[in-house]
């Protein structure tokens, strides 16, 4: 019976297996912390705290099944697909970025027609622009020192597209500027180019304050920030409250549903989630989520040594680099090593389309995994030979 | 070195970097826990955060021309986080003076203890502190708003209002039972305010609060506060006016006749929209107030005494055929029933009588005959009767805590020979003084009965949510010939019958006196319950209306003589301010025709002087002393006329006096042609002008 098991997960969880797990493990934590952080939210809007439990949970596996449905497709696609979406992606943010002008706020969100769900097309953005990263570094592995034929382009998508995201969401713009910069470097990018990326990013970030709408939050949150660095009592409200939850957790932690944390903070299931942790799983539960998001780098990023093509290496590790960052960058804000930026933790954090995103690139990949275990080569060979057939 | 090789090496240093990174938050836990851990412990029971309620604005009741009838009005406490502004906005010449202002407004402390007050909070880093021993209305907030450092806000200057709420009736006790109140956790208790609470409430919000040091609150204002929604107003039929009269003429006849209680109700005919309804009960002290809503309410359910005869007539006219010339013998005034006595309340009886005199002088002795000789074979039918002028059950009127009448029935064990006889002429059944308005009303609109309507629409500011519509009962109560018959007969009344102490020759009344000994106890005695219920004017009814007054004490105890009155003392006040029911005057005695004085802006409490004076329907949208018109409806409506610091207000309509005391006042100097109101302005308004500079006026 379990060999059974064993063999027919074999057959459909295809890629690496450790992947899988770590997958499955933080979703388990997500399901533990937001059921227990949604208590409040509950409350506050009479409703039953099942509901959320059974909504997120469902999302997740939605997310999961979003993660299987991708690993299957060859990676060899992604390179295709992501320039169509990237071009794609362009007009989408320029309209939600209007779309929330007019409403005079930060609307980063735009609503699906027909299935009614909202949707932040910078998810989408982000996932796009990396995979073509990935793809324009390995065509360009041969003249990489070329500035002109070679960094030009993928200098302009960069500014372009993290640009357009800053009008709205400062924060997950730079995320995904230092993301793409950290990919550049590994893809062997001089760093003199590097440093004049920077001079774009600060270039673009700036236009982006000036025309956006989030100048006057990043810069409150920069200054509570440095205030806060030498008087903890000029926190912000959702910084002071996680440091008290962060503190009360201890070594051990209070157990599972015992945060008191959760009702005085904003958002604890979703950017505020590693406090709630924290709280009620102590700093070793802390130590167990930092570990599992650190090997699932060293996993993501196995490709690199293992495949042939520097394609596949170089968007496994990419797509591996932005999910850990982001979530080493939330658990920052939430410790207190950095401002409050609204980034969810991926894959533990209550919310939509971010478990979406974070389902298709894991599944990417595993697709990646799942080819180089046949060798790059033979899977070179084999899509030609079924090209031929067909 | 070969690419891949560079590449697995580049990968490296940034998994290294990255695990740096998570080391860093591991070891800032670690800092928090162990280094901070005491700090976060104390700090956590200090400044404890509670996520408290936060009351919505209750929505206002308003009156049919848009009048306030209740609102809840707004009051601030005035508060500060004096460790907010910086230092230097913050300096000596800006404290002295927001110190020497708060000195002046609140009258409590002096300037320089005021100035300690705040440096000394801020010093300390106290973060709440609160001023004066009292809240501010919303005109005072504006003004405090502009003080030194005040005027930076919240964010910059430290300024922290709280808003409270407080229920106002521009009105005092006019109509209080039926727009109603609330207790002390803003829940409407009775009339509208109850009954259309869930409207009213709105939708309470939920804020963060900080608590501080004294076991003060202070709000945090984080964005995942609850946002409140207010609650929505409510139009009625309610007229001001009427209402004012018709309490007014009520109140003086219970005084005067020492009554228990006394309930009056207008309605206009064609829609079942109550004008007006007063309720006023008699207190241990002897005053009235509005203590029950006698009109509707179970508390107002009684027998309706001789009112109840036109249901009778109408039964009789449309299942026999009776004619109003039909003799009816009703003897010397007492009349056997098995071993109960018929009396009529004419000393020595009336003798032999027509249908129609019968009525008219209100025989209950001819009523019961005539009943008796045609319904008693088959009762049932007669209550049929009833059931269709709808007043054996409740109204289903906008109000909870309706009446339900009584009434029996032949299967009823109550039920016994006389019983059909007494309920011809209003006894042995109960009803509330509403379902009996509601049949002379059905008569008036010839033969429609409709429900009568208090509330008109729920709506969001302009907007109109939900709409209650005139809703009809029984289109036709009765057969046409049937129906001229019963009006011929209710003027009548007034012309020739009961009631003609009321009769006038301006316009005709039409309506019916009720008396009604009080059952006390099961015994009849010899207190009574007072009424008249009718409308007019009787040739093109516009309103119906009821009054009852139960227990007048003295020489007066008829319906005739203590409820008539106040219906034509309400009447002739309507009649006198309603042009529509006025018969129109020739040509010649017309008004010189020619330009009409008109009302285009100018000093508030002057316009709505001469308009109310002039019987102009006028309200109010703004508390400012100047303004402009509009027409809303029949009636104006006041507008702010802007007037902001130096910049020039929108002169136009204003007479030149008034032009001229506004410019003048600001420093401008006048220069104008023409005769008239101003017409146009040589600075467009909004402009901003310094002091000393001429402003010209043209007027037309």
């Amino acid at each position: 019976m379990l060999e059974k098991l064993k063999i027919s997960f074999k057959q459909n969880l295809k890629g690496d297996p450790v992947i899988w797990i770590l997958v499955l493990l933080l979703s388990f934590i997500s399901i533990l912390v937001v059921y227990s952080a949604t208590g409040t939210l509950a409350y506050k809007y009479m409703k039953n705290p099942e509901n959320y439990l059974i909504n997120h949970t469902l999302l997740l596996f939605l997310g999961l099944g979003a993660m299987w449905l991708t690993h299957n497709v060859n990676f060899k696609y992604f390179s295709r697909i992501s320039r169509i979406l990237l071009l794609l992606s362009v007009p989408l943010l320029m309209y939600t970025f209007l779309k929330g002008a007019t409403l005079n706020e930060a609307s980063r969100w735009i609503i699906i027609p027909i299935i009614n769900k909202s949707f932040q097309p910078s998810d989408l953005a982000s996932l796009a622009l990396i995979t073509s990263l990935a793809s324009m570094l390995s065509k360009r592995q041969q003249n990489i020192q070329d500035f002109k034929s070679a960094l030009i382009p993928m200098l302009i998508w960069c500014g372009v597209i993290c640009g357009l995201i800053a009008l709205t969401n400062l924060s997950s713009a730079l995320l995904l500027f230092l993301t793409c910069m950290l990919i550049m470097f590994i893809g062997r990018v001089p760093v003199k180019y590097l440093a004049m990326l920077v001079l774009v990013g600060a270039l673009a970030g700036v236009t982006a304050l000036q025309l956006g709408v989030r100048k006057g939050t990043a810069i409150s949150r920069w200054e509570n920030f440095k205030e806060s660095l030498s008087d903890p009592t000029q926190l912000g409200f959702q910084a002071f409250n996680s440091r008290i939850a962060i503190a009360n957790g201890k070594i051990f932690g209070k157990g599972p549903g015992q945060s008191i944390q959760r009702n005085m903070l904003p958002h604890p299931y979703s950017d505020f989630v590693f406090a709630i942790i924290i709280e009620e799983y102590g700093m070793l539960g802390g130590i167990v989520v930092v570990g599992l998001y650190l090997i699932l780098l060293y996993r993501g990023m196995r490709a690199v040594y293992q495949s042939e093509q520097p394609f596949g290496g170089l968007l496994s590790a990419g797509l591996s680099f932005a999910i850990v960052f982001q979530a080493l960058v939330n658990m920052g804000v939430v410790v207190g090593l950095g401002p409050v930026t609204g980034l969810p933790l991926p894959l533990v954090s209550m919310g939509g389309t971010s478990i979406l995103f974070t389902g298709i690139a894991l599944g990417m990949i595993q697709s990646i995994t799942r080819a180089d275990s046949y060798g790059g080569q033979s899977v070179q060979s084999k899509v030609t030979t079924k090209t031929a057939t067909a | 070195m070969n690419i891949k090789k560079s590449i697995v090496l580049r990968v490296r240093i940034a998994f290294i970097i990255l695990s740096i990174f998570a080391l860093a938050v591991i070891f800032k836990i670690g800092h928090i826990q162990f280094v901070q851990g005491e700090y976060w412990d104390k700090v956590s029971n200090d400044y404890a955060y509670k996520f408290l309620d936060v009351k919505a604005t209750r929505g206002s009741i308003y009156s049919d021309n848009g009048s306030l009838l209740a609102t809840s009005l707004p009051f601030y406490k005035v508060a500060m986080d004096p460790t907010i502004p910086s230092a230097k906005l913050l300096n000596k010449q800006n404290l002295d003076s927001l110190s020497y202002q708060l000195s002046n407004f609140f009258k409590d402390k002096s300037p320089s203890r005021y100035k300690q007050m705040i440096q000394s909070a801020r010093e300390e880093g106290d973060k709440y502190i609160v001023f004066g021993g009292r809240t501010v209305n919303y005109l005072e907030k504006r003004k405090i708003m502009n003080w030194p450092i005040f005027r930076k806000g919240r964010m910059k200057g430290g300024l922290i209002f709280e808003k409270k709420e407080e229920r106002f009736r521009p009105f005092n006790n006019l109509g209080y039972r039926t727009i109603g109140y609330i207790n002390e956790e803003e829940k409407g208790v009775v009339g509208l305010e109850y009954s259309f609470n869930n409207f009213l409430k709105g939708r309470d919000g939920k804020a963060w609060y900080q608590k501080i040091s004294g076991g003060k609150l202070r709000p945090v204002y984080d964005e995942s506060d609850i946002k409140t929604e207010d609650g929505l107003d409510i139009q009625t039929s309610i007229d001001i006016n009427l209402q004012d009269v018709t309490e007014t003429a009520l109140h003086k006849a219970l005084d005067y006749h020492q009554a228990e209680y006394g309930t009056a109700v207008v309605m206009e005919v064609a829609t079942g929209e109550i004008k007006a309804i007063s309720n006023l009960g008699r207190t241990s002290s002897g005053k009235y107030f509005e203590k029950y809503n006698y009109a509707i309410g179970r508390q107002g359910v009684t027998e309706p005494g001789s009112t109840f005869k036109l249901a009778t007539m109408m039964a009789l006219l449309e299942e026999t055929n009776i004619s109003l010339n039909d003799s009816i013998e009703t003897g010397n005034g007492t009349y056997k029933f098995y071993n109960s006595t018929v009396r009529d309340h004419h000393a020595g009886g009336y003798g032999m009588l027509s249908i129609q005199d019968a009525f008219e002088k209100s025989s209950n002795i001819a009523m019961a005959k005539l009943v008796d000789q045609h319904f008693g074979v088959d009762p049932g039918k007669f209550l049929s009767y009833i059931d269709d002028l709808k007043m054996s059950g409740p109204i289903g009127f906008q109000l909870y805590g309706e009446g339900v009448p009584k009434i029996v029935r032949p299967s009823d064990t109550e039920w016994s020979g006389i019983t059909l006889p007494w309920m011809s002429y209003g006894y042995g059944l109960e009803m509330t003084p509403m379902h009996t308005l509601m049949l002379y009303n059905a008569v008036a609109n010839n033969g429609k009965m409709i429900k009568p309507i208090l509330v008109k629409s729920v709506r969001k500011a302009e907007k109109e949510l939900e709409r209650y519509d005139t809703e009809v009962l029984n289109n036709q109560i009765c057969s046409e010939p049937t129906l001229r018959k019963l009006k011929i007969m209710l003027e009548g009344v007034v012309e020739r019958g009961t009631a003609n102490n009321i009769k006038n020759s301006y316009y005709k009344i039409a309506g019916k006196t009720g008396t009604a000994q009080i059952l006390k106890n099961g015994r009849y005695t010899k207190t009574y319950v007072t009424s008249f219920v009718g409308y007019f004017p009787a040739s093109k009814p516009k309103y119906s209306a009821i009054i009852l007054i139960k227990d007048p004490k003295g020489h007066y105890q008829y319906g005739a003589s203590v409820a008539a009155p106040v219906f034509k003392e309400i009447a002739d006040n309507i009649y006198s301010r309603d042009i529509e029911l006025h018969q129109s005057i020739s040509e010649k005695y017309r008004a010189e025709k020619g330009v009409f004085p008109v009302i285009r802006a100018g000093k508030k409490d002057e316009l709505m002087l001469i308009c109310n004076e002039l019987g102009i329907s006028n309200h109010t949208q703004t508390e400012q002393s100047w303004v402009k018109t509009a027409v809303s409806g029949n009636s104006v409506k006041w507008k702010e006329l802007e007037m902001k610091g130096k910049a020039l207000p929108d002169l136009i309509g204003l007479t030149l006096r008034d032009a001229i005391y506004l410019l003048e006042q600001q420093g401008w100097k006048v220069r104008y042609s023409g005769l008239g109101r101003v017409v146009s302005q040589s600075v467009p308004s909004g402009t901003q002008v310094e002091k000393g500079k001429t402003i010209h006026l043209n007027l037309g």
